[in-house]
């Protein structure tokens, strides 16, 4: 099962949901796909700015590593993969 | 709601009451707090601050904190502004301040927006307190938490420096030293954050935080007769600082404060962790993130700052620039001015001397130009890097032969 960890401000695209389970292995961009799946257009609209990247504020992490760094939407997910969504807040 | 009139985004623009909401809820934008500036004008007069306590406090109308009593006792701010007139005869300038952060209570700046951050936690009566921290941020929650009586959460790079490691554990804070980056450590404490009812002061009170930092501001523009510098030089960690500097400059004028006249904003990290610099010099202006962060100056460690693409933004917009020296040079700017005007600068308070030297050589900031240097913090919480620079003096025998061999054969009587 990859765990999907949605932080609070984000979780209004999961109707509030901010720990999911889902049967998945794949990529990011299909992560995305079977979870937009689930909780309707509103999750898509959500994340996504209109070129269809990831919102600039929002970021990505597959078992801790941040996607930028990685693959970003190609990133591969395991079946057992942890998987945050975190609004980008970093530093004081 | 005193002079506070809503949070608003920078991002999208969008208008929020101030309650307890950590970014924008339509594009998770930084959300920043908007004052009542007419109301605000008629108060903040120079004949009322010339009464009130030498504390960051003093420019209450424009900080959010709206209970008195909430405020935590630790006299923060009000810090020197010291003329550095030595350093202006050795680099050639004709007028150098250096804004001497480095007393504060915890001997860093971050006891500013602490001080915010801590009183709006007591006026929701959080449970407790934390924050994600490079070391300076983290002594000062657990100071403020401490004489709030609040327990509090730092979430550290297990790798930092000794002494920033110890300090929140002296002022009784629980210290979770998280095994990688600074990031890492953020992305955990964010986590954390969400489960728990807890104020972590730069993350879910973060719009209410950076309201603090702009008293550094605040203090020099009333430090300098009421007047600002033609150049300020700030260090750039997340950029939050940069972004409240500027903030606090607009605000001034929105009152009636200053006029027109223009402070470059000059941002300054070390080369080793320079995503804001990096992306001040490309052409779309967005910070170039840093996986692993390579510096002495571990205050300024955050390879992905969320504040990074405003304070490019600001730099570009007030005529100022982005520089990023070495850790030889920023070491050397610590002696410098150490030795000039006896100011001990952590890395990341010595980085601004370093970038001035720069910009001085090459033509950026023109010697007559009027320059304020922020020092953030004290050189005693990052002693490691003066010891290589210092190594130990062999015992001198106790005798005036000795002692006179020793000096060089100076005599005396």
């Amino acid at each position: 099962m990859v765990r999907l960890v949605v932080a609070s401000p984000i979780a209004v695209a999961t109707r509030g949901e901010r720990e999911i389970d889902i049967e998945y292995e794949g990529t990011l961009a299909g992560l995305f796909d079977a979870v937009a799946e689930r909780y309707g257009r509103e999750f898509r609209q959500r994340i996504f700015d209109g070129d269809g990247g990831l919102k600039r504020f929002v970021n990505v992490y597959v078992n801790g590593e941040d996607a930028r760094y990685l693959r970003g939407l190609e990133t591969p997910v395991g079946r057992d993969a942890t998987v945050d969504l975190l609004p980008a807040i970093a530093g004081g | 709601m005193g002079y506070v009139r809503s949070l608003r985004c920078r991002e999208c623009g969008a208008e929020y009451a101030p309650l307890r909401i950590t970014v924008c809820e339509r594009c998770f934008g930084p959300l920043e707090v908007a004052y009542e500036l007419e109301a605000v004008r008629e108060a903040f007069t120079r004949e009322a601050l010339a009464h009130r306590p030498r504390t960051l406090w003093r420019y209450r109308e424009l900080l959010p904190v709206v209970e008195d009593g909430a405020r935590v006792d630790m006299q923060p701010g009000y810090t020197p502004l010291r003329r550095a007139g030595n350093l202006e005869e050795v680099l050639g300038l004709r007028e150098v301040w250096v804004k001497d952060d480095t007393v504060n209570p915890t001997y860093s700046f971050k006891d500013r927006p602490v001080a915010v951050a801590v009183a709006k936690a007591r006026e929701w009566d959080l449970e407790a307190v934390g924050c994600a921290s490079t070391g300076n941020l983290a002594g000062a929650t657990a100071a403020a938490a401490a004489k709030a009586k609040l327990p509090c959460y730092v979430f550290v790079p297990a790798s930092l420096e000794e002494t920033k490691l110890l300090l929140p554990r002296l002022y009784g804070a629980t210290v979770v030293p998280v095994d990688g980056t600074y990031d890492d450590a953020n992305r955990v404490a964010l986590l954390a954050a969400d489960r728990r009812g807890w104020g972590f002061v730069n993350i879910n009170l973060r719009p209410y935080y950076a309201e603090g930092s702009k008293t550094l501001l605040f203090e020099t523009w009333e430090q300098l007769g009421f007047d600002l510098p033609d150049v300020l030089v700030t260090p750039l960690g997340s950029g939050l600082l940069l972004t409240s500097v500027d903030k606090a400059i607009r605000e001034l004028k929105d009152i009636g404060q200053v006029d027109g006249r223009a402070t470059r904003i000059v941002g300054t990290q070390p080369e080793g962790c320079a995503p804001i610099v990096r992306g001040f010099e490309s052409k779309d202006g967005r910070p170039v993130p840093v996986k692993r962060p390579d510096t002495i100056a571990e205050s300024l460690a955050i390879g992905d700052p969320a504040s990074g693409h405003e304070a490019i933004q600001i730099m570009r917009r007030t005529g100022g620039f982005a520089d990023a020296p070495s850790d030889a040079e920023i070491v050397e700017a610590q002696k410098l001015l150490a030795r000039t005007e006896g100011v001990f600068a952590e890395p990341a308070g010595g980085v601004t001397l370093a970038a001035l030297r720069r910009a001085l050589a090459d033509g950026r900031i023109d010697p007559s130009e009027r320059v304020v240097l922020l020092v953030t913090g004290n050189g005693l919480k990052a002693m490691h890097v003066m010891h290589s620079e210092f190594p130990k003096i062999p015992p001198v025998a106790p005798s005036p032969a000795a002692v006179d061999a020793f000096l060089g054969g100076i005599p005396h009587g």
